[in-house]
């Protein structure tokens, strides 16, 4: 018992400042999102509505479709981060010279602020002194202007993001996969397995718990990209093909000061994000069991 | 035959590295370029060679003197925020895998949730909380959270600490607990443990966390730009700033953005090795 | 010809000089009685003011010049954060809300003040004066201000904000093509008529179309107009509703000040035949735009034009002087006309009879929030930026005129020959031009109304789609924030 409280103590400092940078500001959500509140309706006021905002989320033709924007935007963007990531971390397994360089040069936009990520590729596409408008029309004769076209625009998105975080996947994998006992492929090499089969039946069923990982922490950041895309797209264009639902919460609770909405709005894709994370969590932790647990339960 | 395929493996896996970092450096590349153009310069027909440099775009935000305080500010911000991360979750992480404590995986996934939700319905609480309830003092002698640099240091912790912990989980499960027994069986006491044995075998994941703490928060906007104005600004607030306002400045934004990417670019290069090590989550154990 | 493109250069730099010195020496300009406000200042000297205003060329000369010359004379420090569109509005209104007294003094812009009024954010500067006689300033005047300053009053007549800055949105062409005797030739061999800024919306496209072929034909990186069409920026969705539909006679954005209705079934004309003949004009002119058109706001609109790659558009009046002057900025230096925008019939008499506009008369105004805590020297620095003597200097390097007075001042004369009369057009012809209409809930009905609009330029919907669907979500959104249920 003593040696608990001790536990206890080392662990406050955490949960106090989560608690109060954390779930204090999660409470006030929660509070407000059964309230209507807009600090310029005609009557100022707070007033209860029970769940109505809830049941307003769902007929809400805008929240649906920054719902689908986002929802195909992270599939799209995870899935292709995934493939590359796993192909360039597989090529890192060899030795090459100059290996180490160009894995530098890899992690670079990494570590490149968001909003810094949006900015770049603006200066990338704007129509008129970007050099990818000006190559596709000189060299492909194709007309691309993502103020313009919902499609392009909607595919540059999910490019910059595949530019962003595919070097996460990548450095992510290769730890995984330079991690991996020897024997199990080397056993399969003897057998006669082709490299195919041995990706197959013997990396990928041991990369399982690791690609978990890396899929949860990319969808769960992908759900609630703002910055990079609303730099780009100058706020969600054109029409509301990059509207994700991060850019359009963000303009119900400030320009339209809609605070109730806004907050239910929150709330309903908190709950979303989270089904789908733990759901993944879940299918980790499991995994991790099954793999014989020798340091968590002590 | 054997040698022949060797040589085609290796020339693949050069054009493929090759290729990935041309499409990783060009648009970095382009940023310089326009860096390096003035406001009338700007339409001229895409180039990849700069051919004059336009050095005022630099001169101009360097010498500027509300640029600079961004530029401090943002170092405090990241550096405190980094090693507060680093020392809390060290101990948090230590208590998660050494105690058996009630709820202790709910705890780890309800902290994992802070980051999972979308930023702008906090900010208004946020706001609130930092303006009215974390306060001290009345009229001009007052001081609260809003606009200081312990403010965004404290709410940093949020984003970074489950990420840390989720980090250093596996890291410090990976530590054999016989090593602390005996310690504790020789007199030490649970700061030394922590201090003299977990800490030095955990160092490269510590690394990491420091590390990738530190990123996060001198790369956050969002929050900065709107729980700061005047004393604890940081630098992507000047950078949105430069883009929204100035609006087709885009030679001086695309200067401080490159000037806002030579810390990274530093710590790229230096910490390369800490970071693939510490990438692993804990979810591969050997 | 070189002659014509050497004076406004001449013109420019001494202006600029001018300015320079004056921003560098920090000289408190004749006529300020230094004495009186030093005195008035004294119990508040070493207060630090703080304030909120976007980064526009009039902030950023407050911040740079009259700040620095007020700390100098009265020991009061003044700060201003210079911030993007957006987030000034978030952060005053955060502010103002929670009571929390960041600010000492905030930019208000005239769209936004029936908001801040109705929730009785701002003091009565009117009556604050009257209270504390002690700190009104002399030569300071609410009467010094042209109309503009109408916009911050109350039902009866208090002055809530000290105007800053105020402009137009004028029609810019390129007078060097206009003027071109070959391209005038060719023109009326095309149409039949004679070259000339276009008077209605049909010759402003076919100016359009002519000179988009006429660049293209000569291999020049030219089009025929402007369009602030960013498509997911509001800046588009206040083009169409403040510049383009009032040309068509549609005003207030088609609501209905009675019963606060946009469908033209609730006696709106938001999806009237007019503004749908308006969406359907200013949507087609994208064709004959420049390809930055979708993604430019009103800056960008602005650079377009100063780059050459327009032969005419609205743009807004902040932007006239240095495109017409400012060659390290612009490229078509000396050769910018400006005139009013393209009607349609009867829309200018209806405005000269005051039952309606032609554009947007923009600006704004520093208010005092009820909960600043430093209230009497914030009011005695809303005086000093409102007085006659400094209107000059800021006026030269802003193009903004907030006073009567401003007009006659040298600098202000030598701007004016420099733009080929945008002042004169403001000062003779501005009370055409109105603000935005008096909407308490102008943000919210906006962001409602804008994404059909966004759409409307990606064309995912048909102009007309677009504006039945926007004008019943905006009865939808009036109703739940309780106006006109």
């Amino acid at each position: 018992m003593r040696r608990n409280r001790v536990g206890w103590l080392l662990l406050s400092p955490t949960l106090i400042i989560l608690f109060l940078v954390g779930i204090v500001p999660f409470i006030y959500v929660l509070y407000v999102g059964f309230f209507e509140w807009n600090l310029f309706s005609s009557d100022r006021a707070m007033n209860f509505v029970g769940v109505n905002n809830y049941r307003r989320l769902v007929f809400d033709e805008r929240f649906l479709d920054a719902l689908w924007v986002t929802i195909r935007f992270t599939f799209f963007a995870v899935i292709s981060q995934l493939v590359i990531g796993f192909f360039l971390a597989q090529s890192l397994l060899k030795n090459f010279p100059g290996k180490v360089l160009f894995r530098i040069v890899h992690t670079l936009p990494l570590m490149i602020a968001p909003i810094s990520i949006g900015a770049i590729w603006r200066l990338l596409t704007i129509p008129g002194f970007g050099p990818i408008p000006f190559l596709l029309q000189n060299w492909f004769n194709i007309d691309y202007n993502i103020g313009r076209n919902a499609d392009q625009a909607f595919l540059t998105i999910i490019l910059m993001d595949i530019w962003h975080w595919t070097p996460f996947v990548t450095l992510t994998l290769l730890a995984g996969l330079s991690a991996l006992p020897a024997e199990p492929r080397e056993a399969a090499m003897v057998d006669g397995a082709n490299s195919w089969q041995i990706f197959r039946y013997v990396t990928l069923p041991l990369m399982r718990p690791i690609i978990l990982t890396v899929l949860f922490i990319r969808i769960m950041d992908a759900l609630r990209t703002v910055d990079e895309i609303n730099m780009l797209s100058n706020g969600g264009g054109p029409g509301t093909a990059t509207r994700t639902l991060g850019i359009h919460i963000f303009r119900v609770v400030f320009p339209q000061t809609d605070y109730g909405y806004g907050s239910a709005m929150s709330l309903l894709t908190l709950y979303f994000t989270i089904v789908i994370c733990w759901l993944l969590f879940v299918s980790l932790t499991q995994l991790r069991g099954s793999r014989g647990n020798d340091g968590g339960e002590r | 035959m054997r040698r022949t395929r060797q040589i085609i493996d290796y020339a693949l896996t050069y054009g493929l590295w090759i290729v990935v970092a041309a499409i990783t450096l060009l648009p970095v590349w382009w940023m310089i370029v326009v860096s390096a153009r003035s406001r009338v310069e700007l339409f001229n027909a895409p180039d990849l060679i700069i051919r004059s440099f336009y050095v005022q775009n630099y001169t101009d935000v360097i010498n500027n003197r509300t640029f600079q305080g961004y530029m401090i500010n943002s170092i405090i911000i990241s550096t405190a925020n980094a090693v507060l991360v680093t020392v809390l979750a060290l101990m948090a992480t230590y208590a998660l895998s050494r105690y058996k404590l009630v709820g202790s995986d709910n705890i780890f996934f309800t902290t994992l949730t802070q980051r999972m939700a979308p930023p702008a319905a906090f900010l208004l609480p946020l706001f609130l909380l930092f303006t009215q309830l974390f306060a001290v003092g009345e009229g001009r002698s007052r001081w609260d959270l809003y606009d200081s640099h312990l403010g965004l240091i404290l709410l940093y912790c949020v984003f970074n600490l489950p990420f840390a912990i989720w980090l250093l989980k596996g890291i410090i499960d990976a530590i054999p607990p016989e090593l602390d027994e005996a310690a504790f069986v020789d007199g030490a006491n649970t700061f030394h443990v922590i201090t003299r044995i977990i800490l030095p075998l955990a160092a490269p994941g510590l690394a990491v966390t420091l590390i990738l703490s530190w990123i996060f928060a001198w790369n956050e906007y969002l929050f900065a730009a709107t729980l700061t104005a005047f004393e604890a600004r940081t630098i992507t607030t000047g950078l949105a700033e430069f883009v929204t306002v100035t609006g087709t400045n885009w030679g001086a934004m695309a200067a401080v953005s490159t000037l806002t990417l030579i810390p990274s670019v530093i710590v790229v290069i230096f910490a390369q090795r800490y970071i693939i090590a510490g990438l692993t989550f804990g979810a591969v154990k050997d | 010809m070189k002659l014509r493109n050497a004076f406004p250069l001449l013109v420019f730099v001494l202006v600029a000089l001018l300015s320079v010195s004056l921003a560098a020496a920090q000289d408190i300009p004749e006529g300020i009685d230094a004495a009186w406000w030093s005195n008035a200042a004294q119990p508040y000297a070493g207060t630090t003011l703080r304030g909120v205003s976007e980064s526009t060329p009039p902030s950023n000369y407050v911040r740079d010049v009259l700040a620095p010359m007020f700390t100098a004379m009265t020991g009061i420090n003044v700060e201003l954060e210079t911030t993007s569109w957006d987030q000034m509005y978030d952060k005053a209104i955060r502010d103002m809300e929670a009571g929390t007294g960041i600010y000492d003094f905030v930019y208000i812009e005239q769209d936004i003040i029936y908001g801040y009024l109705a929730n009785n954010y701002l003091v009565n500067l009117t009556e604050a004066l009257a209270d504390m006689p002690e700190l009104a300033a002399p030569g300071f005047s609410f009467d010094d201000f042209t109309t503009f300053i109408d916009y911050f009053k109350d039902a009866e007549g208090n002055v809530f904000g000290i105007p800053m800055e105020a402009f137009i949105k004028v029609y810019l062409y390129r007078t060097d093509l206009f003027n071109d005797p070959d391209i005038a030739a060719a023109f009326e061999a095309e149409y039949g008529y004679p070259l000339a800024p276009a008077t209605t919306h049909e010759q402003y496209r076919q100016i359009a179309e002519f000179f988009t072929q006429y660049a293209a034909a000569n291999g020049m990186q030219m089009w025929g107009t402007t369009v602030q069409a960013v498509s997911g920026h509001p800046a588009s969705f206040y083009e169409f509703f403040e510049s383009v539909v009032p040309t068509f006679g549609v005003y207030n954005w088609g609501i209905n000040m009675e019963n606060w209705k946009a469908t033209v079934e609730n006696g709106g004309a938001m999806n009237s035949d007019a503004a749908k003949a308006a969406l359907e004009w200013w949507v087609g002119n994208l064709t004959f735009a420049p390809p930055e058109a979708t993604s430019s706001t009103w800056d960008e609109v602005a650079a377009s034009f100063a780059a050459g790659r327009a032969a005419q558009g609205l743009v807004y009046g902040e932007n006239a002087a240095w495109i017409a002057t400012d060659p390290t900025r612009s490229q078509v230096v000396g050769s910018v006309g400006v005139a009013l925008p393209p009607l349609a019939e009867g829309v200018l008499e209806a405005a000269e009879a005051g039952e309606g506009y032609i554009g947007y008369y923009d600006g704004g105004a520093f208010g005092l929030p009820v909960s600043s805590r430093n209230m009497e020297a914030a009011l005695l620095w809303l005086q000093f930026v409102g007085l006659p003597e400094i209107q000059a200097d800021w006026a030269a390097a802003a193009s903004r005129i907030v006073m009567d007075s401003t007009y006659d001042t040298p600098q202000v004369m030598a701007a004016d020959e420099a733009t080929n009369g945008y002042y004169t057009l403001m000062r003779e012809q501005g009370y055409l031009f109105a603000g935005a209409p008096p909407f308490p809930f102008h943000p919210q009905l906006r962001e409602v109304v804008a994404p059909f609009i966004y759409e409307a330029i990606a064309g995912t919907l048909s102009p007309a789609e677009a504006l039945d669907r926007a004008a019943a979500a905006a009865d939808a959104e009036l109703a739940r924030l309780g106006y006109g249920s």
